[in-house]
C-alpha cells in the first residue's frame, strides 16, 4: 500500500514558480501512480478562476496544465470554500472539476493523507 | 526512524539552517536520514558558488560537509535547478553555459526521487521560507 | 490522524496562521519558529487569537527563535532541535506552512 500525499497549493498563479512546482510535485506523484491529492487553499484558489490571459504577462497558462492533473491520474481535487467566498469566487464556475469543501470537512481531508506539502 | 526532508530555500534563509539543524538532531537521535530534497530556491542551499562573509556562518558550507561526512543522499531537484541556475557540468555543457556550481555530493535528479523518498520515509518534513 | 502544523512566517504580514487555526482539527499541534514565534508577543491582536484558540498541551516553539527575541510566554512549551525531532514522531505527520 503506497502512502498518500496532499499537495496544499496556496499561491496565486501569477506570483512565479510556485504554483507551477507545486502543481508538479502532484503530476510527478501521478506519473507514479501514487495516490496524489491536491488542495486549492487561500490565494491558490485564483489558480481555478476561469478567463485568465496570462499571455499578456508572458506568462505559461498554468490553467492549462492544470487540466493534466485528471490525465495523470490525480483526481482527488478538492477547493477551500472559505478561500473562496474571501476573494469572491463563485463555486460554480471554476477551471477544475474540484470539490468545494467547507472547513470541517478540510479537516478531515487534512486528517486521511499520509503526507503532506504545502507550498 | 526514518525522515525525508525537503529544502525549498536557500542557505541565506532561516529555514535553511532550520533544516540543516532538524537533519544533525534526528541523525545524533539515533534516527536515519532517508534522502535531502532540495526544491524551489533550496536548490540554491546546494550550491558551491556561494562565498559568505568571513564573520558570518556559512550555512552552505555546512550542509555539504553534513551530506559527506553521513554519506547522505541528496538530491537537488534538476528542473527547479536549471531555472534557477544551479547546474552540474553535464548540465551546463548540455545547455551551452559557462560554469557549473553544483558537484558532489549532491545528485541532480527529478521529483520521482522526492516522491520515492516520501514513500520510503516515516516522516516527510519541509522546511522553506522565513 | 493527527497533523503538527509548523509555520515560520510573522503573523503581521500574511494568512498563514490565520488560515492554520481555522482548520486546526483538535488532536493536531502547532509549532511556531522563526518569525512566527512573533505571534506570542504579549498584548498584540494576534497574540490574543492564539490565546483563544485553546491550544494546551498543543503548542510549541522552537525555544532559540523566542529566546533570540526575547519573548516570554506561557502558552508555549519551548523546545530544542532534539525534541523537535521527537516531537514530529508523536503526531501522524508534519505539514509545514512553507
Amino acid at each position: 500500500m503506497s502512502k498518500s500525499m496532499l499537495i496544499i497549493s496556496r499561491r496565486s498563479p501569477w506570483s512565479g514558480p510556485s504554483a507551477r512546482e507545486a502543481l508538479d510535485i502532484a503530476l510527478a506523484g501521478g506519473a507514479f501512480d501514487l495516490q496524489v491529492g491536491m488542495l486549492f487553499l487561500d490565494d491558490g484558489v485564483l489558480q481555478l478562476a476561469g478567463d485568465q490571459r496570462p499571455a499578456l504577462l508572458e506568462q505559461k497558462n498554468l490553467g492549462a496544465n492544470l487540466q493534466a492533473l485528471p490525465l495523470f491520474g490525480v483526481d482527488a481535487l478538492f477547493a477551500c470554500a472559505t478561500s473562496l467566498a474571501q476573494r469572491g469566487l463563485s463555486e460554480t464556475n471554476l477551471t477544475l472539476p474540484v470539490e468545494v469543501l467547507d472547513d470541517a470537512a478540510l479537516r478531515s481531508l487534512i486528517g486521511r493523507f499520509d503526507h503532506l506539502v504545502t507550498l | 526512524m526514518k525522515f525525508a526532508i525537503a529544502v525549498f530555500s536557500p542557505a541565506h534563509a532561516p529555514s535553511s539552517r532550520r533544516a540543516l539543524r532538524f537533519a544533525e538532531a534526528a541523525i545524533q537521535s539515533g534516527h536515519q536520514v532517508a534522502r535531502l530534497f532540495f526544491y524551489q530556491d533550496g536548490v540554491h542551499s546546494a550550491s558551491s558558488n556561494i562565498v559568505t562573509p568571513q564573520d558570518e556562518v556559512d550555512i552552505a558550507a555546512q550542509w555539504r560537509s553534513f551530506v559527506e561526512q553521513h554519506q547522505l543522499d541528496a538530491v537537488v531537484c534538476i528542473a527547479a535547478g536549471l531555472r534557477r541556475g544551479v547546474l552540474n557540468q553535464d548540465e551546463a555543457t548540455r545547455h551551452g553555459r559557462p560554469a557549473a556550481n553544483l558537484s558532489a555530493p549532491w545528485d541532480l535528479s527529478g521529483l520521482g526521487q522526492l516522491h520515492e523518498a516520501a514513500q520510503l520515509a516515516d516522516r516527510l518534513i519541509c522546511f522553506g521560507g522565513d | 490522524m493527527s497533523t503538527l502544523h509548523v509555520i515560520s512566517h510573522s503573523p503581521f504580514a500574511d494568512d498563514r496562521l490565520d488560515s492554520c487555526l481555522r482548520l486546526l482539527a483538535n488532536d493536531d499541534g502547532l509549532l511556531l519558529c522563526g518569525d512566527a514565534v512573533n505571534a506570542l508577543r504579549a498584548g498584540s491582536p494576534v497574540e490574543a487569537r492564539v490565546r483563544n484558540a485553546d491550544l494546551q498541551q498543543r503548542l510549541f516553539v522552537l525555544a532559540e527563535d523566542v529566546r533570540a527575541r526575547a519573548i516570554h510566554s506561557e502558552l508555549a512549551q519551548a523546545l530544542d532541535y532534539i525534541a523537535f525531532v521527537e516531537l514530529t514522531l508523536k503526531y501522524d505527520k508534519v505539514n509545514s506552512w512553507l
